[in-house]
């Protein structure tokens, strides 16, 4: 029987090859989608793998926690490495700077370099080769002492593209750094597993993040994958029904109809998955480049394991054979056709019950508050998430039968009534046309309206400010004591084009304490009023003061514990700015025209001036690193496929109902139907489920965002802006389009021929 | 049931009957459609079913095929109760044992003519080759000749018939089912198809009940009955035993 499936699946002429090839594409798309998301899970670990020698700690450490990749070499003998890593940025790019001095000759070498660069060397990744050859000496060479010694091999990089140097130095250079410090052996830690300064900079997303990440796309995309495959498993499923009853009729038992219904499906589905996977290598390099979480990936990391392969290779076709057997149960298939349908129940108000257990799961951690862990956070939080789009597609048929009912009642025209009998006796159908569009429409809510309302809480009202401003801490916890800047050096800094003015923050002797509200209070520095005066983005003082009380780290001024910097006035102190001239530096601030040349080359002086101490940076350079910007990327892409495999799954499905009814249509046709109130009809079917599914799935996903943002992160819901209703609307636009695109068919499909007696 | 043997003076020589229906009852919803409808047929016998439209003269057929199952009463064949056994046990009866042809072929429009006539055969576990030779034997017999290799979609109405009933006697059944089996096809056609079913049949000493409308399709049948209201009247010509 099997065997016979196999044949009849293969060899039944051009109809039965065209439904095979159509099938197999569809399943071929779902497959390669699905892959992709498997791949780029695993891309994202392996990215944080690579990254994750970079955050190797200070002092002796567990036999475990060592490891020796490529390159790496040492162990804990007295030769301890000295090491600071900092971020560093050029025209809004970050570059990874690690200085290091070696005390010996068997001090760990960091994995991508044969051994350690000694003083007046050091090696840089391929990307920072080409920069550093492409970008002027004064905006970035300059920063960097010595020569270039060779290459960072692939093997120590995050991401093809990372910018990294590891510069050599002398142990009693290094010695003199604030910030450095000792390491017995290169660790392996990854990003959500450190804590302290040594982890200065992170590419990818951290692996809780990724938890979240993993079950949103689990939800969000894999089921609409699912969804579209089963919806493409089904394609000419009437015709095969009527073949169905034909061999029913010469003898076949419906345990043999099942199994060549199973088998039909899994041979189409089985050559989709085939054709996946050959589109999932063709594509992945192309893929892997595209910078989902801020960073390309390497072709190799996009990989599957055996498991990842095994699961897709059985378990799709796997799925498609028991799509097919669910699907017969739907139907009597008896020896005289498939006339016995089975009508299917209405569906009842109970299916709402999910979503709304959805809801009240979130809503339960507004009084149970932030859970200690982000791994806790998880936990805590996706349930809901699942029970959310999962009680989505529950409630969708109910919701789309109490439409079709309402339509019913008001429909003056025979189409719309037609549309809306059809939907009421079968929403179930109504409903799994547009169900992958109500679950990209409810992700798309969601994850919008969360990184608004993060934005917004992060920024004043203005807007983010000081883009223009390079500050540089030279001095202070991590850099050393305050220190004096020297004439010269302040003069050739003024001196570059497009800077504007310079303020000096200086240690303060006084003790002063600054409040921040319900942050408490942290101890100032000092800033002359007339220096202030000059950058008033960044406050003013009080009148009849000449020095005021500041914030000693300028760049961690969050804008989220002040609102409208513009307007802070600092609290003055009883000195003078002759006395507060003659007080060490902390911090140098320089305000300049914006230009990027300008802020690179203040950059670079101060760093070379000024080498122990941090490297200055930009306020948006300070958010450059953010989880948010890095999630906001992957959420669009995440979006955009939702969206894209939902209009996939309306095609099709939109395809499958018109080859369905294209005799009866034919039939209406011939009878002097016009072919416009058919039109009217298939238009009309599939947009009220959409618009009405549309609606409930972003309030939903507006609720569920209020929740999250309310119990995990403590601030309110902003409305989403522009960009959201744009983004719906051309969706739903989209969509229409698809609707109507489909309809030239219906005039071919319809044709008298096909009324013909078979 | 009854078997006996007449003597040739003029007597028809019956043998026992094959299949019998005792008082079938079948309602679809509340739509009564059989309201007590008995009946028999011999062996060899080609017995007509007429009746007006909605008489329930196709539903009789369909219980007798074991395609529908009565609501009451008994379907008895070669001495076996049909209505009481699975929907697998009379798959395999319309498989081995029954043969069909309805007034729209039903051929797998996936499957050449050859694999069509085949089907029977291939749903039974026979080998592809020794049931494809099979079936080659009754495309001769048909005047199919040459059309072995042909889809549905490429067969005129009356080769798709003649393929149908190929289809029907491949496993040699013992009864013949069919509906209106002329019912899509011109009058010339028709009885070319009838000519061939009614001589293959008595070659083979194959039992047919066909069910028509058409006099002259019921003409080539050695007995009629008429199904009114759910219930089977017999003809003048009826020889069931008292």
């Amino acid at each position: 029987m099997i065997e016979f499936g196999i044949r009849l699946t293969l060899r039944g002429g051009r109809e039965a090859i065209v439904r095979l090839t159509l099938t197999a594409i569809a399943v071929a798309l779902g497959t390669w989608l699905l892959l992709t998301a498997i791949a780029g899970i695993n891309a994202v670990n392996a990215q944080n793998l690579r990254e994750a020698w970079l955050n190797s700690a200070p002092g002796p450490v567990a036999r475990h926690q060592e490891s020796a990749p490529s390159g790496g070499q040492g162990r804990w003998a007295g030769q301890p490495l000295l090491w600071k890593l900092q971020p560093d940025f050029y025209r809004g790019q970050l570059m990874g700077r690690l200085d290091v001095a070696a005390t010996g000759p068997h001090s760990p070498v960091p994995p991508g370099i044969p051994h350690l660069p000694g003083p007046g060397q050091f090696y840089a990744s391929p990307a920072m080769i080409k920069l550093l050859n492409a970008a002027p000496a004064r905006e970035l060479a300059d920063r960097y002492p010595g020569h270039l010694t060779g290459a960072i091999a692939a093997s120590a990089l995050p991401a093809p593209n990372t910018l990294l140097i590891i510069i050599g130095h002398s142990v009693s250079y290094m010695h003199q750094q604030s910030g450095a410090f000792k390491i017995t052996a290169i660790q392996m830690v990854p990003p959500n597993g450190c804590y302290g300064p040594q982890c200065a900079i992170s590419v990818g997303i951290g692996a809780n993040g990724m938890d979240l990440i993993l079950s949103t796309v689990g939800v969000g995309l894999l089921l609409p994958v699912l969804i579209f495959i089963g919806a493409s498993t089904r394609l000419s499923a009437a015709r095969r029904e009527q073949r169905y009853a034909a061999m029913r009729l010469t003898g076949a038992t419906p345990r043999q109809i099942t199994t060549i219904a199973s088998v039909e499906s899994a041979v189409a589905a089985a050559i989709g998955v085939g054709v996946g996977f050959a589109l999932f290598f063709a594509l992945r390099p192309l893929i892997a480049s595209f910078p989902f979480t801020g960073a390309p990936f390497f072709t190799s990391d996009m990989s599957l394991n055996l498991l990842d392969i095994a699961a897709i290779v059985i378990g799709v076709p796997a799925a498609a054979a028991v799509i097919a057997r669910i699907a017969l149960q739907r139907v009597q298939i008896s020896p005289l056709g498939v006339s016995r349908r089975v009508k299917p129940q209405p569906p009842r108000g109970w299916r709402v019950i999910p979503l709304l257990a959805g809801m009240a799961e979130l809503a339960v951690f507004i009084v149970v508050g932030k859970q200690k862990t982000s791994a806790d956070e998880v936990l805590a939080i996706t349930p809901g998430f699942v029970m959310l789009v999962v009680g989505l597609v529950i409630a969708g048929p109910w919701l789309t039968m109490v439409g079709a009912r309402l339509l019913a009642g008001r429909a003056r025209r025979p189409g719309s009534l037609i549309a809306a009998r059809r939907l009421a006796d079968n929403p179930q159908l109504g409903f799994r046309t547009i169900s992958g569009l109500t679950l990209a429409l409810f992700v798309l809510t969601v994850v919008i309206s969360v990184i608004t309302s993060i934005n917004a809480h992060q920024a004043p009202p203005g807007g983010v400010i000081g883009n223009d401003i390079v500050t540089d801490q030279i001095s202070g916890p991590g850099s050393g004591p305050a220190r004096a800047v020297p004439e010269p050096v302040l003069a050739r800094l003024a001196g570059i084009r497009g800077v504007q003015t310079i303020m000096l923050v200086h240690a303060d002797p006084l003790g002063t304490k600054l409040s921040f509200g319900s942050f408490g209070t942290e101890p100032a520095s000092l800033v002359p009023c007339g220096q202030l005066a000059r950058i008033p983005v960044l406050g003013k003082c009080a009148p009849g003061g000449a020095v005021a009380s500041f914030p000693p780290e300028v760049y961690s001024l969050d804008i989220e514990r002040s609102t409208g910097q513009s307007g802070k006035v600092w609290p003055t102190v009883p000195m003078t700015t002759q006395r507060v001239a003659a007080i060490g530096v902390q911090t140098i601030v320089v305000a300049t025209n914006g230009s990027p040349t300008a802020i690179e080359r203040a950059r670079t002086y101060l760093i070379d001036s000024f080498p122990s101490g941090g490297i200055p940076v930009t306020q948006t350079e300070e958010f450059f690193n953010s989880d948010v910007t890095k999630w906001q990327r992957f959420a669009y892409v995440l979006i955009f496929a939702s969206l894209a495999i939902g209009g996939c799954t309306l095609a099709v499905t939109v395809i499958c109902s018109l080859s369905e009814r294209k005799r009866p249509f034919s039939l209406l046709r011939l009878t002097g139907v016009q072919l416009r109130m058919l039109q009217q009809v298939v238009l009309l079917e599939t947009s009220v489920p959409l618009v009405l599914s549309a609606l409930v799935a972003a309030g939903a996903g507006l609720l569920a965002a209020y929740l999250f943002l309310n119990s995990q992160l403590g601030f309110a819901l902003r409305w989403p802006g522009a960009t959201f209703y744009v983004i719906v609307a051309a969706g739903l636009a989209a969509s229409v389009l698809l609707i109507v695109g489909t309809l030239p068919l219906l005039r071919r499909m319809t044709g008298p021929e096909v009324a013909r007696n078979e | 049931m009854t078997s006996f043997k007449a003597e040739a003076s003029g007597t028809v020589l019956v043998d026992e009957d094959v299949i019998e229906a005792r008082d079938i009852v079948r309602s679809f919803g509340a739509t009564p459609a059989l309201r007590g409808a008995s009946l028999r047929a011999r062996r060899g016998e080609i017995l007509a079913i007429m009746g007006p439209s909605g008489s329930g003269k196709s539903t009789l057929l369909h219980c007798l095929a074991g395609i529908l199952t009565p609501d009451s009463g008994e379907i008895w064949f070669a001495g076996q109760r049909l209505d009481s056994l699975g929907e697998t046990q009379r798959s395999r009866l319309r498989r081995d044992r029954f043969g069909f042809v309805f007034q729209f072929g039903q051929l797998v429009p996936e499957l050449t003519a050859a694999e069509n006539v085949a089907l029977p055969l291939l749903l039974n576990g026979t080998r592809r080759v020794h049931a494809l030779a099979e079936a080659s034997f009754w495309f001769d017999r048909l005047d199919l000749d040459g059309l072995q290799g042909r889809r549905s979609g490429e067969l005129s109405g009356g080769q798709a018939q003649r393929v149908a009933l190929a289809r029907g006697l491949v496993a040699q059944p013992e009864v013949l089912f069919a509906d209106e089996p002329t019912g899509s096809l011109d009058s010339l056609t028709g009885e070319h198809v009838m000519s061939l079913l009614v001589a293959t049949a008595r070659a083979e000493g194959t039992t047919v009940i066909l069910v028509t409308h058409e006099a002259r399709v019921a003409a080539y049948a050695d007995r009629e009955v008429m199904v009114r209201d759910g219930r089977v009247s017999y003809g003048a010509d009826d020889r069931s035993a008292a």
